[in-house]
């Protein structure tokens, strides 16, 4: 099959990326819809449910190897110093110790720009000093309080609005601002759309730090077989920990093996590589043994990452028929001690028809760890505030919030100037309103009067998820009928194995059982992008069904030499080849591949490229119910219908999976999750998931799953986009404004806790 | 974690003596929930943990019309939640264990370990050298403290975490603590040290002293109780604020009784003064309301916390209204 060399844009979390990638010459052709499909869009369990609920399935903490050392991790104890001497003798002598590392006895390995794996300059509490390995986790951990380190400490900060004045302590020689200056996006005339307004409402909103705190904690585990090197990861990405760490470790890249094949959750904090990783070869190397890290819920809550916080300051101008004329958002976020970013106001910029915006966003260093992509970064602290500014307008004009957003329902993408590919947004206004009962909210907020109060509300959502070529699949016909997918891409627990392999059963029409799928090894799969950015299932299952689909072909062609029959008079049906005319000549795939004797026969399969000249993005809406008990302020949600337009749905239980999960996070966020970090010291306070408080499956409202799409056929050959991140991104929302709708006070801030609701009802009065 | 010597007596006599000098020296181990994360937390580092399950008889529940209800340290917090007995006649009892952590917990935790259990506050168990671990400085004070005290507190401003502590304090509970040289009894409420006497402990047990015996009394004939607990999470939650409330009543009028809190103050708390005007209260909404609104009056919220008094304010009078069926 004929390939191109193309070179390829896309966004990914929040990122524009130019990658060059090879594709189909020839595009491709869309499948079936869903309705005339077996197994593609049906919910079919996952291929391996039952070695997870089994504990069959091996998670990276489940490599175990001969030799393997154990290591720790010493950890800045201040949010802002200087080392001035280490020691680690006494610890180096400690029974069980192998092998220490610190600044002083490794090369110096850049990290995060401008700084490195070992930096004497500590920028917040839980910036690495020193690593051990040892016998055991225990022997390890013992060492560390043995490592003298003696700190010069520097003025911290650890608040962002501190970090931007004038003479606060400097993280970074540029100052505390990333970048030296904020992120500008202007269109049309902000002034001269604010004078025509009849309504102008401007508010402040914030946002907590979010922790992902996913189940599975990250780990590595690091082997050396001479000069080449196998990282066992717990990863999103399995190329970019094998680029950063052959480049970490001056190693040719292939030189380095990455293997993940199971993952208990990442959420973004394992989309990039850990200096953990890097520690772990660098000790493997010295003392070597084989050497497993793992961190702890503390290092969780410390070291791999956060959605930054936000003060976002909207305004928002419309006409009096409730046409928008002009939208600002001016915001900054702490990104931490190192680079990020705090970004949130894409879902302003492109959502709803708006001819006069401006934007302007700092991302702002501060003493703490530093920030990472969070399911749908910007766009979820983004998305609260605008869609809770938007219900406060369309108050002000007497508006449903509903028609208020048809009113100014976007048909092009208005910062690329693209038409969309696909956008049924309009659709899943429809369905979820007529799902969650919009007819019953109550028109004046705060309406009922007993101890119980009830409201609804909703919000919009826009992402990018359209996918995105390189990504390759190749298809191996055993001799005994069965098939294997091998793909470079990673199963984070989201369902790939099993998506991918519906695509490949559906088209050769066989059982699913037949197939297998081989996931997550840098030494096996061809190239396929991470798994972030809700990219994976509309990247990678075009290029299983290109591999299919030529593999159809093959097997026509290889039945049509046994046969002696032209090719032209064969078909394939349910796993065999049949001749159009004499039914009596046919052979199944497994007769086929016996007559090739040991030959299998193999595919290559390749994504598409998206199409020019358009925008692609996902849209959906979210409805909630929630109930406040006043004498309390404790927030129960009772329902949220989730409305959305993801393309084509590929499998329908790992899309409720997502909704649910989204959900649930967006709950958290919404009403209980934050970082808290004790102003005096700089320390976290909040490092075990007791104090850092996420909703348990007890928190769970009923959850109404629409989906309002079917296949885009302008992306690619399966036409899905991504669900992972869209299924959170405007559940806090939605949850906010049902929170006005039924108390009639705005929250600003999040989370919406108990106290912050208590103590505005009591100035309600 | 420091290392640690493992021993597992079978009587009491044995195991106070192995007690030694305090908690550097050894510390009790009953069901762990709290032990173990209190040594993984680097809080506690006692060279000995005395495990006291292998005493017999320690983990009895009685009760005996006209005399009460007598409880045995090492009785878990899931028996109490699961006893018919305790569920019929002592409601604010069970509902507190049925509120209390999560199943893994309630099967594991003790009656004696959930009294005797050492606070949540976040400078305590973390990296911090604050007043109440030997340091100079009450962190709470100026740091974060939106779950910290109310009441009662300073130098040291922690809440007690328990929950059996609040029910059994309302059900006016006693304790009994073996030594050695005598065995001896008191009423709950002295059980527990408030941080201006000392700050750095939590109860009254000496060294090789062990808490062996919970009783309540009898209950009397119509007594209502309940408990309510409200946490910021369906579940698996300390009390932000909790109340324990056990009364009597005689037409539409509380005859007697006693609400304690949780959440507000460093050990379970008691309004004396609001007791005091229990006895003739009219059952209410009107009256019940007005007589909460002088609850906790001596309160001094900390900077983060001023919601717990209305919340604790809030969560007393819809359960006294509850428990005598009075709509809302
Ligand atoms: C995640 C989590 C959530 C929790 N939620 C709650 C909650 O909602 N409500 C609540 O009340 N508690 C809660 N707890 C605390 C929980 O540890 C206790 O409820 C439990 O009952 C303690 O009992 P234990 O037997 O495990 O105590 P242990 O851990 O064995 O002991 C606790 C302390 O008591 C001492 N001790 C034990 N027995 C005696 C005795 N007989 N005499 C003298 N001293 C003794 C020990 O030395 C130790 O200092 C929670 C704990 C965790 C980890
Ligand atoms: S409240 Fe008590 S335990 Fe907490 S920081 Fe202050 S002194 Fe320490």
């Amino acid at each position: 099959m004929a390939r191109k060399i193309i070179k390829s844009k896309y966004f990914v979390e929040e990122d524009f990326v130019e990658v060059l990638a090879e594709v189909p010459a020839g595009g491709s052709s869309p499948l079936p819809t869903n309705q005339e499909m077996k197994v593609i869009g049906r919910p079919v369990t996952r291929l391996d449910g039952y070695d997870k609920v089994s504990g069959t399935a091996r998670y990276t903490f489940d490599i175990n190897l001969p030799h393997l050392a154990h290591a720790r991790t010493l950890r800045s104890p201040y949010a802002h110093a200087r080392i001035t001497a280490i020691d680690a003798r006494e610890a180096a002598k400690m029974p069980g110790v192998l092998g220490i590392i610190h600044y002083q006895n490794v090369d110096q390995i850049p990290w995060y720009g401008s700084s490195f794996l070992f930096d004497p300059h500590l920028r917040y509490v839980g910036d690495e000093v020193a690593c051990v390995a040892a016998e055991t986790e225990a022997a390890a951990s013992a060492a560390l309080k043995r490592i003298k380190v003696e700190y010069e400490e520097l003025p911290f900060v650890v608040d962002a609005a501190a970090a931007m004045k004038q003479n606060a302590p400097a993280i970074h020689e540029g100052g505390n601002i990333q970048g030296g200056k904020p992120a500008v996006y202007a269109r049309g005339d902000f002034d001269a759309g604010l004078a025509e307004a009849d309504v102008v409402v401007e508010e402040t909103f914030t946002t907590q730090v979010e922790v992902h705190n996913p189940t599975e904690v990250h780990c590595s585990v690091v082997n050396w077989e001479g000069d080449r090197l196998t990282v066992w990861d717990s990863t999103q990405a399995i190329f970019s920990v094998r680029d950063t760490v052959a480049q970490s470790l001056g190693l040719p890249a292939s030189q380095v093996r990455v293997i993940k094949r199971y993952m208990g959750g990442g959420f973004g904090s394992k989309l990039t590589t850990g200096k953990y990783t890097v520690m772990a070869a660098l000790l493997a190397q010295r003392i070597g043994r084989p050497v497993r890290i793992t961190l702890d819920r503390e290092e969780m809550n410390l070291a791999v990452g956060n959605r930054p916080d936000s003060v976002q300051k909207l305004t928002v101008a419309a006409k009096k028929d409730g046409t928008l004329s002009a939208m600002s958002h001016w915001s900054y976020g702490a990104v931490g001690a190192y680079p990020s970013g705090a970004a949130c106001s894409w879902p302003l910029r492109t959502i709803y028809q708006c001819p006069n915006v401006k934007t302007e966003e700092y991302s702002v260093f501060i003493n703490a760890g530093p920030g990472r992509p969070f399911r749908a970064p910007g766009h979820v602290q983004g998305t609260f505030a605008l869609e809770s500014i938007l219900d406060d307008v369309a108050e002000k004009l007497a508006m449903d919030p509903l028609e208020f957003r048809r009113k100014n329902h976007a048909t092009i993408d208005q910062v690329m100037n693209l038409p969309y590919t696909s956008k049924k947004l309009l659709e899943a206004y429809d369905a979820g309103a007529k799902a969650i009962g919009w007819d019953r909210r109550r028109k004046v907020p705060g309406a009922d009067k007993g101890r119980y109060q009830r409201g609804l509300g909703f919000a919009s959502q826009i992402w990018w998820g359209a996918g995105t070529p390189p990504a390759g699949c190749i298809l191996k016909l055993n001799r005994d009928g069965s098939v294997r997918l091998i793909a470079g891409t990673q199963d984070i627990g989201t369902g790939t194995y099993t998506v991918m392999a519906q695509v490949a059963a559906e088209i050769l029409e066989i059982p699913i059982e037949r197939i297998q799928v081989n996931l997550g090894d840098t030494a096996v799969g061809p190239y396929c992008p991470l798994s972030g950015g809700s990219l994976t299932t509309p990247s990678v299952t075009p290029a299983v069904a290109d591999a299919a689909l030529q593999m159809k072909e093959k097997l026509l062609s290889a039945a049509a030499a046994i046969l002696e029959v032209p090719q032209g008079e064969l078909v394939y049906q349910r796993g065999e080849v049949r001749h159009t005319g004499d039914t009596s000549k046919k052979k199944t795939i497994v007769e086929i591949l016996r007559e090739m004797r040991e030959q299998t026969l193999l595919t290559y399969g390749a994504r598409n490229a998206n199409p020019e000249g358009y925008a692609i993005n996902s849209f959906g809406a979210q409805f909630a119910e929630v109930e406040v008990d006043t004498l309390t302020g404790h927030v129960k949600v009772i329902k949220v219908v989730a409305a959305h337009d993801i393309g084509r749905a590929v499998n329908r239980l790992t899309l409720e999976n997502q909704f649910h999960g989204g959900i649930l996070q967006g709950i958290g966020f919404a009403l209980m999750e934050e970082r808290v970090i004790d102003p005096q010291t700089g320390k976290v306070l909040t490092v075990n998931l007791h104090d850092y408080k996420m909703p348990t499956i007890m928190d769970m409202p009923e959850i109404e799953v629409i989906i309002v799409s079917e296949a885009d056929t302008k992306i690619s050959n399966v036409g899905a986009k991504g669900v992972g991140e869209p299924a959170m991104i405007p559940t806090p929302g939605a949850i906010a404004n049902a929170i006005y709708n039924a108390i009639g006070v705005r929250l600003h801030s999040l989370p919406m806790t108990p106290d912050k609701i208590l103590m505005a009802l009591a100035q309600k009065g | 974690m420091n290392h640690f010597e493992y021993l597992q007596p079978t009587d009491l006599a044995e195991a106070s003596r192995l007690l030694g000098d305090g908690p550097d020296e050894a510390m009790i181990f009953a069901g762990g929930t709290d032990m173990l994360s209190l040594l993984k937390d680097d809080v506690v580092a006692p060279r000995k943990l005395i495990n006291i399950k292998g005493i017999p008889g320690l983990d009895d529940i009685r009760y005996t019309p006209g005399n009460g209800l007598v409880l045995g340290p090492l009785v878990t917090i899931r028996a109490i939640k699961e006893n018919p007995t305790i569920r019929e006649h002592y409601p604010v009892l069970a509902e507190a264990a049925d509120v209390l952590a999560s199943p893994q917990l309630r099967n594991l935790g003790t009656l004696g370990g959930n009294l005797c259990q050492r606070p949540r506050c976040w400078y305590f168990r973390g990296d911090f050298d604050c007043l109440r671990k030997g340091g100079a400085t009450c962190y709470a004070l100026e740091g974060r403290n939106k779950y910290h005290c109310i009441i009662g507190g300073h130098p040291c401003v922690i809440v007690h975490p328990s929950d059996m502590a609040v029910a059994l304090l309302a059900l006016d509970a006693k304790v009994t603590i073996y030594t050695p040289e005598e065995t001896r009894q008191i009423p709950l409420n002295e059980f527990f040290v408030r941080p201006a006497e000392d700050y750095e402990r939590e109860h009254v047990l000496k060294p090789g002293e062990i808490m062996s015996r919970i009783e309540v009394p009898a209950p009397p004939s119509g007594m209502l109780s309940g408990y309510r607990k409200f946490m910021e999470r369906a579940v698996w939650d300390f009390a932000v604020v909790s109340v324990a409330a056990v009364f009597t009543r005689s037409g539409d009028r509380i005859t007697g009784g006693r609400v304690s809190f949780g959440g507000v103050a460093p050990v379970p708390w008691q309004d004396e003064a609001f007791n005091r005007k229990l006895s003739g209260l009219r059952l209410t909404k009107r009256s019940v309301t007005d007589a909460c609104k002088t609850l906790l009056s001596g309160a001094e919220p900390l900077s983060e916390n001023a919601f717990k008094l209305p919340l604790a304010r809030n969560l007393t009078g819809s359960l006294l209204l509850e428990l005598a069926g009075v709509p809302l």
